[in-house]
């Protein structure tokens, strides 16, 4: 009792000192009347009582008094120490002193809501945390602020959930599955009165939480400024410790954040976050690692390969981090030499890699891959096909049952044309991982090489069932159906992929559940595309008229409005194909259709619509030409596919088709060098074989000539439907 | 399975199919009581051969459908035992056994797709920004470092939409089976602080199973049934990290733990770049032991932390250079007395209240100390002048680049001080004085030299530069620090300065030893460079 009585008699003194202007004294005696309701506090929860529910009522209510105080002086001393700079006071105020809050005060503004959560009762403790954070802050709670933030940010994330969650502003819920049940109820808050209370901040016009990711974000971005304000950026040995420190609060504050916007897919946002997180993390692979990590999952590729370079450094033991590198080489980049390199590393780490030795071989085959699709010298093409093949077959053994290693070493088998062997592979793939789409692809493919063209359609059917929006396993089927079932059932498919394409990317959300990012990056991203989409229309000689090229311009701006919000999530699922992309396919695809039947009208008009989104494409020229084949002009036809090649010289089946018209044309010598060059590009090109026959017969090279109908022939008997390498390889 | 919970599953069938709507609430709230059911419901969902499975997810259907919160969430529990047996089913070769379950799953997907409306729902959050007020703080008092060029970016509240219209589904594919399960287990976590501790068990057994079955970490583990490979996508197990997180804090310490080390490995195995992000952040800020009580809901815990400031004033901060920004810029205020302009802009104080008072107490004003008044005597119509130059410079210049250039000022205008006789110089005076406001560069020499001579401030502009020094090793050794940003030829334009001065003294030693820890810092090529070109 007696330290409540000196209690109330420094409350008066306080308040005697505030109107009498003694700022310098004020700070003092709060601290001792804080101290007095804090010991007081301590006191009572050593003293064992009767009734614990008044104790603990009773131990809270100092607490929270002590707290309240505390803050509001501290708030008006600030003020009259600001005032009184403005007013030139000669004063310099007391502000030098109260730079450290002290145990006291500390401890009464944090241990009351400690005592809530060490009785369960989270409803007022979350209450109290936001009391705190509330108040206007002073110079002086600064790091009291920032620790309380991070720890009511740490339990948004961690006790609450979006149905128990209820909003700063708004009553807490009665009953809450966040208290105990078995202590519930007993404490009811604010029982003391203060004449006063701390100044809260303006709750009017300003942006409140509607759910806890979105609270606790906050606070962290609060608590983030601030730890990054204490950044200690010397780094003489002296400073080691205040270095650690700060590197410490701030990484937990950046793990939080991590967590949060994880969770809400935020991957562009937080990489921004951490790349301020920079100017802690010389030598500390943790933040290097997660930069990297939100980078890739950003999808800013070419970044994160630098800033995991530097993670490799830190810690060259770990093969994970150059495997990722590697997949982005692999994937979105294509820098197949860096990637050689960083899988070289994975390799060379040997049996220290352990699981991921079989990852590496699998990475440095699927370089040589595509290092062997890239190449234009037939030599080269093939070192690099074997050197595919023995990674994968090393990378199948080290992991027998991983079904990719099974698939690649199919897939490659599969190129160089060795079909039994691959169709033993892509079986036992399917055995580990029965739906796996490309596995099915491929076996289809496979099937259709060895002329089975029903069983593959059966097997793309059977795939589709299982992926019914997958347009590369559509395009198989259109190949497969106009063989086997008449180019009736294929327009129908064609049909049908239209609706799918149309449902597809006009029923995806705005915001892709995963991948959602921001309104602002999504307009931006969209008006790039729509540069680049009405780019080559005023570049393109083609089209003719300035009204079609407008006209087509328009469409493309109509339809790029109807389904751009869809865009940028879209295009993950299906990988680097643009949505515009697969339409001018299914276009093309229809077209070839039509062409197969002999209905140049209609071949054209499909063509049309691909030409209206990429008019300079050499898919959208060599169908002009074929459409012009026909029709029966030549030099029509010979204009297209010179055009086609202009745009991609090593287009196998143009160069095919321009030999086959040389031919006619009667120039064999030109004809014999374009197809010469065309088997360069594709030795397994077997219709490229035949024409080449025909021109060297046709020039009297008999002996030559059966050479290459021998080797036609032959590739014919192995040749899919639609080439292999369709199917798109990736780590 | 036991004949007892047989019997408890079969009487809680037929209980519910005669119970009248208007009894639904109070059923809701005895559920929970029968202690037996839940375990045995688990066990009847784990064996895909029980006959009574397709009732009991036919019932469970219809708990979830029920308007009743509480029937929703009983439901909802066996969400994770749910999903984990649907995909192990799917991996093998039997695919038949697994209808009810599927036509569950589907059931609540195509539920919680919609609001009550029957529109498709939209689950969108708001990205808070720092630029703009709120109930935790002010724009102004986070400081110019809120005023990044990303949060002006952000300016505008950003309402991003993380899940929604979904179409409805009748089966599953491969292609839309993540997508379902992932907004399943969203609705689980949007749920989770609503389940008993059972299923967070469940969810972590679920977690660990699915990352290991078919991987060489599966014969480390007790449960070795044989499996196949269970494909995930990294959106599934980014919703699984969630749950397991929660349940690491409340109550499933060990098994939440183990969950994450599983998924964490299986991540890294399939290169996953977004669930090793997470799960990275969640094991790097895991607490170093278990807590004390693993009964309960008692994990969450909350210490009484110090928090005074326990980085040595003497550490080169991003705030302490700020610091002593201000610090230049308020000596400078209440020197120039009459003419006094505010050179605190709004934005670069860390408070609002604070930016204009005092400084931290990295120097403890004792006394006054030497005034660096002088100007106001010599020259206030130039001060004038220079102030609203000033200004303008500082609006137009990064703090940094500003701060280069004054410092350059400085020295220049230091050199020129040590011509005229050398004060005496006294070490408390040197910590307390206010640093006169930097002049304008190059159009300095006529202005300078009203400037009465203070040694103190030759020092003060010693040690300044000496933290840019620093600063740049910083920047050179540690990639982007904050001072990135700034040209390269700072702290050369220093040693061109003092070369063509050339007259400075060098500074005795002790004074070197307040402030900043100088003997170290001297280290730095810079300051070498400054030293040499001194001398």
């Amino acid at each position: 009792m007696t330290a409540k009585k000196s209690g109330s008699r420094l409350e008066t003194e306080i308040e005697r000192c505030r109107s009498e202007g003694q700022w310098d004294k004020i700070p003092e005696l709060v601290r001792q009347l804080s101290a007095k309701l804090i010991s007081n506090g301590l006191c009572l929860e050593k003293v064992p009582a009767a009734s614990p529910t008044e104790r603990e009522q009773e131990i809270i209510t100092c607490y929270e008094k002590s707290g309240d105080i505390a803050l509001l002086y501290l708030q008006e001393a600030e003020k009259v120490c600001v005032s009184g700079i403005q007013n030139r006071s000669p004063k310099p105020g007391p502000t030098s002193q109260d730079q450290e809050l002290g145990y006291f005060l500390e401890t009464g503004l944090q241990r009351a809501h400690v005592i809530h959560f060490k009785n369960g009762n989270l409803t007022q403790g979350v209450g109290r945390f936001r009391e705190i954070l509330r108040a206007v802050e002073t110079r002086t709670t600064q790091n009291l602020r920032m620790t309380i933030a991070r720890q009511l940010a740490e339990i948004l994330l961690r006790g609450m959930c979006e149905q128990s969650y209820w909003s700063p502003v708004e009553d807490p819920p009665t009953v809450s599955p966040l208290d105990d049940p078995t202590r519930q109820g007993h404490v009811q808050s604010k029982k003391y009165s203060l004449s006063r209370r701390p100044r809260l901040f303006k709750t009017i016009y300003c942006q409140c939480c509607n759910e806890n990711t979105e609270e606790a974000l906050l606070l962290l971005l609060i608590s983030e400024s601030m730890a990054n304000r204490d950044a200690v950026l010397s780094r003489i040995p002296e400073h080691n410790n205040d270095r650690i420190i700060s590197l410490q609060s701030a990484s937990v504050v950046y793990d939080l954040l991590t967590i949060a916007l994880g969770r809400r897919g935020q991957y562009e946002m937080l990489s921004e976050c951490l790349e301020r997180a920079m100017k802690f993390a010389f030598e500390e692979f943790h933040l290097w690692y997660q930069l990297a990590l939100s980078l890739m999952a950003a999808g800013k590729s070419a970044r994160a390969v630098k800033v995991l370079k530097e993670c490799i450094r830190l810690k060259p033991d770990d093969p994970t981090i150059p495997l990722l590198a590697v997949k982005l080489c692999i994937g979105p980049l294509h820098w197949l030499d860096e990637g050689e390199c960083f899988a070289k590393m994975v390799i060379d780490m040997g049996e220290k890699a352990a699981e991921f030795r079989a990852k590496g071989h699998l990475a440095i085959g699927l370089v040589y891959s595509l290092k062997a699709t890239d190449a234009s010298l037939r030599s080269t093409q093939e070192e690099y096909q074997r050197k595919a093949l023995g990674a994968f077959q090393r990378a199948q053994s080290l992991s027998p049952t991983d079904h990719l290693a099974a698939f690649y070493l199919a897939l490659q088998l599969a190129v160089s044309r060795q079909i039994p062997e691959a169709l033993g592979y892509v079986r036992q793939a399917l055995q580990l991982q029965g739906d796996d789409v490309h596995s099915l692809h491929l076996l289809a493919l496979l099937l259709s090489a060895q002329k089975h063209y029903q069983d593959g359609l059966n097997i793309i059917e059977m795939a589709l069932s299982e992926y019914p929006e997958n347009f590369n396993l559509l395009y198989t089927k259109v190949k497969l159906e106009s063989m086997c079932r008449g180019s009736e059932e294929a327009l129908l498919t064609c049909k049908h992929m239209l609706q799918i394409w149309k449902s597809f990317y006009n029923l995806t959300n705005p915001s892709d559940s995963g991948r959602g990012s921001s309104l602002l990056d999504r307009a931006v991203a969209d008006r790039r595309q729509l540069n680049a989409m009405t780019l080559p229309d005023f570049s393109d000689p083609d089209t003719g008229s300035v009204h079609a090229t407008s006209i087509a311009a328009s469409r493309v701006e109509q339809a790029l409005s109807e389904v751009a919000s869809s865009l940028q999530s879209s295009a993950p699922k299906h990988g680097p194909l643009h949505p515009w992309l697969t339409l001018a396919q299914i276009w093309l695809h229809a077209a070839e259709v039509y062409i197969g039947m002999s209905k140049p009208a209609e071949a054209s008009a499909c063509t049309q619509e691909a030409a209206n989104l990429f008019p300079t494409s050499h898919n959208v020229l060599f169908m002009r030409g074929q459409i012009a084949e026909l029709r029966g002009n030549i030099d029509e036809a010979k204009r297209w596919y010179e055009e086609a090649l202009s745009i991609n010289p090593t287009h196998v089946k143009t160069m095919q088709r321009l030999g086959l018209i040389l031919h006619q044309l009667q120039r064999y010598s030109l004809s014999e060098k374009v197809l010469r060059d065309a088997v360069q590009v594709n030795s397994t090109a077997h219709d490229v074989w035949n024409s080449l026959g025909e021109v060297l017969q046709a020039q009297g090279n008999a002996a030559a000539a059966t050479e290459c109908f021998l080797t036609a022939l032959e590739l014919e008997a192995s040749s899919p439907i639609l080439p292999f390498t369709i199917i798109p390889r990736a780590l | 399975m036991l004949g007892s919970e047989r019997g408890v599953v079969e009487e809680w069938l037929s209980e519910f199919k005669s119970l009248p709507e208007t009894h639904l609430s109070s059923y809701a709230g005895s559920l929970h009581l029968k202690k037996s059911l839940v375990p045995a419901l688990y066990r009847v969902i784990q064996d895909p051969g029980n006959e009574l499975l397709e009732p009991v997810c036919h019932q469970l259907f219809e708990l979830y459908r029920s308007s009743e919160d509480r029937l929703r969430r009983f439901t909802m529990q066996f969400l994770p035992e749910l999903v984990w047996v649907y995909l192990r089913v799917t991996a093998s070769r039997d695919r038949q056994s697994n209808g009810c379950i599927e036509a569950l799953l589907l059931g609540i997907y195509n539920l919680e797709i919609v609001d009550k409306d029957g529109n498709s729902k939209l689950l969108s959050f708001t990205i808070p920004s720092l630029s703009k007020p709120s109930i935790y703080h002010e724009p102004s008092s986070l400081g110019s470092m809120a005023l990044t060029e990303g949060a002006l970016c952000q300016h505008d509240l950003i309402r991003v939409v993380y899940s929604g219209l979904h179409p409805q589904r009748e089966t599953f594919t491969a292609q839309n089976r993540f997508e379902v399960l992932c907004f399943l287990m969203l609705c689980y976590n949007s749920a989770v602080v609503y389940m008993p501790l059972s299923s967070y068990q469940s969810v972590c057994r679920m977690s660990s199973r699915l990352c290991v079955c078919g991987f060489p970490r599966q014969q480390q583990k007790l449960w070795r049934e044989p499996c196949n490979r269970v494909l995930l996508d990294p959106e599934f197990m980014v919703q699984m990290l969630t749950a397991v997180y929660h349940a690491i804090y409340n109550g499933e310490w060990e098994m939440g733990r183990e969950a994450l080390e599983d998924i964490l490995y299986r991540a890294q195995l399939e290169l996953y770049s977004q669930p090793l992000l997470l799960g990275n952040a969640m094991k790097n800020s895991l607490p170093d032991s278990a807590p004390n009580e693993p009964q309960g809901r008692k994990v969450l815990q909350v210490e009484v932390t110090p928090t005074i400031s326990r980085i040595s004033i003497s550490a080169i901060t991003t705030a302490s250079i700020r610091r002593h920004r201000w610090k230049r810029e308020d000596a400078d205020g209440m020197s120039a007395g009459e003419d006094s302009f505010n050179a605190n802009d709004p934005d670069e104080g860390f408070s609002s209240g604070a930016s204009n008072s005092s400084q931290p107490s990295g120097t403890r004003a004792g006394g006054g100390g030497p005034r660096a008044g002088s100007l106001s005597s010599g020259g206030s119509s130039i001060k004038k002048a220079i102030a609203a130059r000033l200004s303008r410079d500082k609006e137009r210049d990064r703090p940094e680049v500003a701060k280069q250039v004054d410092a350059a000022a400085e020295v220049k205008r230091q050199h020129q001080r040590k011509q005229s006789p050398p004060a005496s110089i006294r070490l408390d005076a040197i910590q307390l004085s206010p640093i006169k406001k930097h002049l304008s560069f190059p159009s300095g020499p006529p202005l300078v030299r009203t400037g009465s001579t203070s040694s103190s401030k030759s020092f003060d502009c010693m040690a300044f530069s000496l933290n840019g020094g620093t600063r740049e090793q910083e920047g050179g050794g540690g990639g982007s620090t904050e001072a990135g940003g700034r040209p390269a030829g700072g702290s050369h334009r220093h040693s061109t300065v003092s070369l063509q001065e050339g007259h400075m003294i060098r500074p005795d030693d002790p004074l070197l030893s307040p402030g900043a820890p100088l003997s170290k810092q001297s280290r730095s090529p810079s300051f070498n460079m400054q030293i040499i070109s001194q001398v």
